[in-house]
């Protein structure tokens, strides 16, 4: 323990030694782990073990199906209005000290967000049939 | 006059532009007019400005006249300026003087050729370089000036790009030329980082004060030769210039003999004080002189184009010029160099007017007794071997008296090379006469009966440069006739001649004495040995001096070779092979399994970001150690 | 500020204007009279701003100083050359041409921002505004496989980057608490903290990714190859110069005192660059993958603004970024008439387009660095900077050796223009305007040869 105190206090690669420590104890929990589970567990393999599990029920068809690229259009649409509206958060907690001042600042942003939202949707974005 | 200098090259810049913009447009016999016309003009400020400087008070030098500011930044300026003194002077008169005749000629010359207007053009353009060259008052105008005139020689060794063999030709000059670039830049960094200036005026006069490393001269003074040597064809960067002959013979001429070439020659002249500082590479200087003065001169004694013997008695002549300044007779090589200017570009024009009337034919076997249909081509090349032979009362006499008297008093042994040397360049110009204007006429019927003396154009400037070489020599006459060394003296507040050994007047006529007795009878032997000829091939050392030592493949076996090897080397397999190879090995098998630009460009960015994390841990593993 | 606020309105306008007009030809002729505009604010600006006072914006995050409006300046005038030398190519690309012009008009923004920064956070804001354009426009022609490609991995490459970078940040957060690039505490500390040393290394890695400098190159040649030619040659002048600009600043405003750490780490990257670019260059079959390699050789030469500390090296760095930018985007103009980009494609060009022919040859003896072009002032002014520098001296003689390599690879087009005998296909007739502009270009290129001086006058 006084070794590890003793290395917070210079400014030297030294300082790293407790991050390599518990980066070694990580990997060698793990490794240990793996290796004891292996070797202790008694094996019994049936085909009802080897399927995949899916929430208990039956799986149907393959995973890597197609998609319509709509799709991804959409959700990436969502994620970033969705950030963006973040931003309100902390306004909305400094709403009364930023003023007016604040105020101008967020409606210039809302205008901006404004214009991307007319432009996805002239230009026909969030259409979804054709 | 001198503040009327910016018009020398403003003359031959407006007249390549002329050329070069109205090329396709314009009548060839315009073309040539406006060419030479601006040549003219400039040769006569030249001549305005070289008699001002003449009279001029002994020992002043003028200041710079500065166009405008170059390079502004920092403490480094560098002004666009000109040095006008009695060195840039004389070489602006050997340059447009002779450079006006070769246009005359060549208004002769190339009228049959379609290309003729563009010729002049890119002429014109390596005048203006070239004389942008001399009149540079810093390293950096004159790098400038030597880079223009490399492009134009490149240009025109490939006038006739046509021919693949040409082309290659221009090629091989323009890498040679590029390597002794190297050195000069090289040079002119060291100079700046030293001396934080590249102006002469500048340079010289802080070189006695500055504090440097005293091999710092060395390096300087090594790497502006190598520059030298690129340009001026010395060993081993020569090969290039008798390959250069592919271009049209005025252009040799010019070029190749007269003016460029000896580019090498002023630098070094120019730059005589840091040279002076520098004895070690002075002596370097004077071996690769000698050795490639006797090299090029053994080579020519078995050459049968008429242009390849010339192109090596240059590269032989250029070495006779650094042989001087290894010797420290900086004067002296400037005298060769005009006299050499005047009756070597004599024998390329005469040289061109022959093969004119032999209709193109170059081979000196399939020529013979020439002179019973060209006179005046004939006496003309006559006294142009004279000249370079070094018989009394012609030009080259002397200067390579000269040249000879100054390693004498240096070494006697470099004099015994060097006077072998100038007798073998007696015998194989001998040899050249005899075989092409003396005897019978060896070629095809049809060539005889077209035989002719050629125009007037051509004639004209043959006759002007025969009349420069018989009395180009009187302005350096040697001590033992007269004290007083015209040209000396008009050069002397410019370069300084710490190689004149006065010698007794008993040794200097024992000297001239030998050499002239000894250079006739090598006219005799050349005389006999060419009336009984056969061209039989070659066996044993002829053979080996037939093919130039074998230099060539020498350098292509050693340098070109491996050099290629290498980049298809890192080509095929760095680059192919490694990376491309195994990405697009991954990705081909994809393609045709189906599921193919989701795989492929996962294996290949995958494949690239492991480079780059590769070089990210050997960037890291690098500064630890450096900071260890 | 202002270019920056102007050239955000100017992005919008044009995404809407595509919505608005259907018709090509007029977009492209309002985005130059636009583009226009926004020289003009710039100038604007620089005569409005005090040549010692420079100006703080957003607490201190951006400054901006004469230097870095006039390289602003600089860089929007070489857009508007852009613009007039291929407006007609963009519009080829793809259907939606304003939407092309509206990503470069943001660019503009992160190139403003990345003169200016003076806080990391400005610093990834501005590379991210100026790299993600660029994925878009990598794959702006939809249906040719190459160009998505090209998008993807340069997309996918990009993010890789972009996490080393901001690692980079943190690092050097964690080691000062700061993100001022003015205010770096652990620079006034007796021996460097470890931290900050990998924090530099990271940055170093992630801006030789910006500028494909090796062996963070390997994503060039193919995104160059791949994008449509006139967004290869914005991408690999304009944005590359803004990506050198924050290069620079950073290193020599805040690392300074440190430059024993890094000085020889970029040295032997940039030896590295130099020797990839210019001889695998020498191998390749077409013009344009050549001017991809070129382009890495070309970074190399920029790197020595970044190693040697001075005011030789900003001022060669301008110098080098304007005359580089307007020679490549000479060659690209010339590349996209034609319809063959190989070497043979150039074969016979000079009998059949002499005036393209001709311009193309200056644009290639600039970029060999020839005297008497813009070219062979830049690389005068880096050599010389690191000469000044001292330290770098076996580089130099290094950077020497691989131009006179590079002299090989661009003489061959114009060996193949001059010298053989062919009949280039052209992709789209030469007009009048066109030869106008290239001989314009041209033009400039021998003024920044003759008169380096012109752009260093404002600064």
């Amino acid at each position: 323990m006084d070794l590890l105190l003793l290395a917070t206090d210079q400014n030297t690669p030294f300082n790293y030694f407790p991050i390599a420590l518990q980066l070694v104890v990580a990997i060698g929990f793990v490794i240990v782990m793996m290796v004891v589970t292996h070797l202790l567990g008694p094996k019994r393999r049936t085909s009802d073990k080897l399927i995949n599990f899916e929430s208990g029920i039956p799986s149907v068809g393959n995973a890597r199906q197609p998609m319509a690229i709509k799709y991804f259009l959409v959700a990436i649409l969502f994620v970033l209005f969705d950030v963006e509206v973040i931003f309100f958060y902390p306004y909305a907690i400094n709403f009364a000290e930023l003023g007016w001042e604040g105020f101008k600042a967020v409606l210039l942003f809302v205008a901006f967000f404004l214009c991307g939202f007319i432009y996805i949707v002239k230009k026909g974005a969030l259409e979804w049939e054709e | 006059m001198t503040n009327l200098v910016y018009l020398v090259p403003l003359f031959p810049l407006i007249g390549f532009l002329i050329n070069g913009i109205f090329w396709k447009k314009m009548p060839k016999s315009a073309g040539g007019i406006i060419g030479s016309l601006a040549v003219l003009a400039s040769f006569c400020v030249s001549l305005g400005i070289f008699f001002e400087v003449k009279s001029l008070p002994e020992g002043t030098v003028l200041p710079p006249v500065e166009l405008f500011s170059f390079i502004q930044s920092g403490s480094l300026n560098i002004p666009f300026s000109f040095q006008v003194d009695a060195l840039s002077s004389l070489f602006l008169l050997i340059i447009t003087g002779v450079g006006f005749l070769i246009h005359v000629y060549s208004t002769s010359y190339m009228h049959e050729d379609e290309g003729m207007v563009k010729y002049f053009a890119y002429l014109n353009l390596f005048v203006f370089s070239m004389l942008l060259l001399v009149l540079g008052s810093n390293y950096l105008i004159m790098f400038i000036g030597w880079e223009g005139v490399g492009l134009c020689s490149y240009l025109l060794i490939g006038f006739w790009f046509k021919n693949r063999d040409y082309t290659n030709a221009a090629k091989k000059a323009f890498v040679m030329n590029r390597i002794g670039d190297l050195g000069f830049l090289v040079g002119m960094l060291l100079v700046l980082l030293n001396f934080g200036t590249l102006s002469y005026q500048e340079f010289f006069n802080a070189l006695p004060t500055t504090q440097v490393a005293g091999s710092t001269y060395n390096w300087i003074a090594l790497c502006f030769f190598i520059g030298a040597m690129g340009k001026s064809a010395q060993i081993p960067l020569y090969t290039w210039l008798p390959d250069a002959m592919a271009g049209p013979t005025p252009v040799s001429a010019l070029i190749h003999a007269a003016t460029m070439v000896t580019a090498g020659i002023y630098m070094i002249a120019r730059s005589n004080a840091l040279y002076n500082l520098a004895p070690a590479i002075l002596d370097f200087i004077a071996i690769i002189g000698l050795a490639t003065a006797l090299l090029a001169a053994t080579i020519a004694i078995k050459q049968y184009d008429i242009k390849k013997v010339l192109a090596y008695s240059t590269v032989s002549q250029l070495g006779f010029m650094f042989l001087a300044i290894g010797v420290g007779a900086y004067t002296t090589a400037v005298f060769h160099v005009m006299t050499h200017a005047f009756f070597k570009a004599l024998l390329f024009l005469g040289s061109g007017s022959v093969i004119h009337a032999m209709g193109g034919e170059q081979d000196i076997r399939k020529m013979g007794g020439l002179g019973k249909h060209m006179a005046i081509t004939q006496g003309t090349f006559l006294i142009g071997c004279l000249a370079i032979a070094g018989i009394p009362g012609f030009a080259g006499f002397f200067s390579k008296d000269e040249i000879l008297a100054a390693v004498y008093g240096h070494s006697p042994v470099l004099f015994a090379l060097a006077l072998a040397g100038a007798l073998m360049t007696a015998f194989y110009m001998f040899r050249l006469y005899f075989l092409t204007f003396r005897g019978k006429f060896r070629g095809t019927h049809e060539q005889e009966h077209h035989l002719h003396e050629s125009p007037a154009a051509i004639t004209i400037p043959l006759v002007v440069l025969a009349l420069l070489s018989i009395a180009g020599g009187y302005v350096g006459l040697p001590a033992v006739i007269s004290e007083h060394h015209t040209l000396a003296t008009y050069l002397s507040p410019v370069v300084s001649n710490i190689g004149a050994h006065h010698l007794s007047h008993e040794t200097e006529w024992m000297l001239m004495g030998i050499s002239v007795s000894l250079v006739l009878v090598m006219i005799a032997v050349a005389y006999n040995v060419t009336k009984k000829a056969s061209f039989a091939p070659n066996t044993g050392i002829a053979k080996v001096l037939e093919n130039k030592w074998y230099i060539d493949e020498l350098y292509d076996a050693v340098i070109v070779r491996p050099m290629a090897a290498l980049s298809r080397f890192s080509d095929k397999f760095v680059e192919r092979a490694g990376i491309d190879g195994l990405v697009n090995g991954v990705g081909k098998t994809v393609r045709w399994g189906g599921d193919r630009l989701r795989l492929m460009q996962s294996g290949q960015v995958g494949f690239y970001i492991f480079v780059m994390v590769l070089g990210m841990v050997a960037l890291f593993a690098f500064s630890f150690i450096l900071t260890n | 500020m202002k270019a920056i606020i102007a050239a955000t309105i100017i992005g919008v306008v044009l995404m809407f204007t595509g919505i608005l007009v259907k018709e090509k030809k007029g977009i492209a002729t309002l985005a130059a009279i636009l583009f226009f505009l926004l020289l003009g604010v710039n100038i604007w600006e620089l005569s409005t701003l005090d040549a010692n006072q420079p100006q703080a914006f957003f607490n201190n995050m951006l400054r901006i100083d004469r230097y870095s409006v006039w390289f602003n300046t600089l860089m929007t005038a070489c857009t508007v050359l852009y613009v007039m030398l291929s407006g007609r190519e963009i519009q080829k690309v793809g259907i939606h041409v304003s939407d092309y012009f509206a990503l470069m008009s943001f660019m503009l923004v992160g190139l403003y921002m990345l003169s200016g920064y003076s806080n990391m956070l400005v610093l990834f804001l501005g590379i991210e505004i100026i790299s993600i354009p660029q994925y878009i426009l990598a794959g702006s022609d939809k249906k040719n496989l190459k160009s998505s490609e090209a998008s993807l991995k340069y997309f996918l490459m990009g993010a890789f980057t972009t996490g080393i970078l901001l690692m980079g940040i943190t690092l050097l957060y964690g080691a000062s608490g700061t993100f001022d690039i003015a205010r770096f505490t652990f620079l006034q500390a007796d021996s460097l903290n470890p931290m900050a040393l990998c924090g530099i290394i990271f940055l170093i890695i992630a801006f030789a990714f910006k500028v494909s400098a090796a062996p963070m190159h390997m994503w060039t040649p193919d995104v160059y190859d791949g994008s449509p030619t006139p967004f290869t040659a914005f991408m690999s002048t304009v944005v590359k110069a803004a990506a050198f600009i924050a290069f620079i600043k950073l290193f020599h405003i805040s690392f300074n005192s440190l430059s024993g750490h890094w000085t020889m780490i970029i040295a032997v990257i940039t030896a590295a660059t130099l020797l990839v670019g210019n001889v695998t260059a020498v191998f390749q079959q077409s013009v344009k993958r050549m001017m991809a390699y070129s382009s890495i050789a070309q970074a190399g030469f920029m790197l020595f603004a970044v190693l040697s500390i001075s005011a030789t090296s900003w001022q060669g760095l301008i110098i080098y970024a304007v005359s580089y930018t307007v020679a490549t985007m000479g060659v690209f103009a010339v590349l996209m008439k034609l319809k063959d980009f190989t070497y043979d494609g150039f074969n016979g060009l000079a009998k059949r387009e002499p005036l393209l022919a001709f311009v193309m040859t200056i644009f290639l003896l600039s970029l060999a660095g020839i005297p008497l072009t813009g070219g062979f002032m830049a690389k005068y002014f880096m050599l010389t900077a690191a000469v000044e520098q001292g330290q770098v001296l076996w580089l130099v003689i290094f950077a020497l050796l691989m131009a006179a390599i590079s002299v090989y690879y661009y003489f061959r087009v114009i060996i193949a223009m001059y010298f053989k005998q062919g009949s280039p296909e052209m992709s789209s007739p030469v007009t009048a305007g066109d030869r106008l502009v290239l001989v314009a270009t041209a033009a400039l290129v021998i003024l920044l040869g003759v008169a380096p001086g012109l752009l260093l006058k404002f600064i």
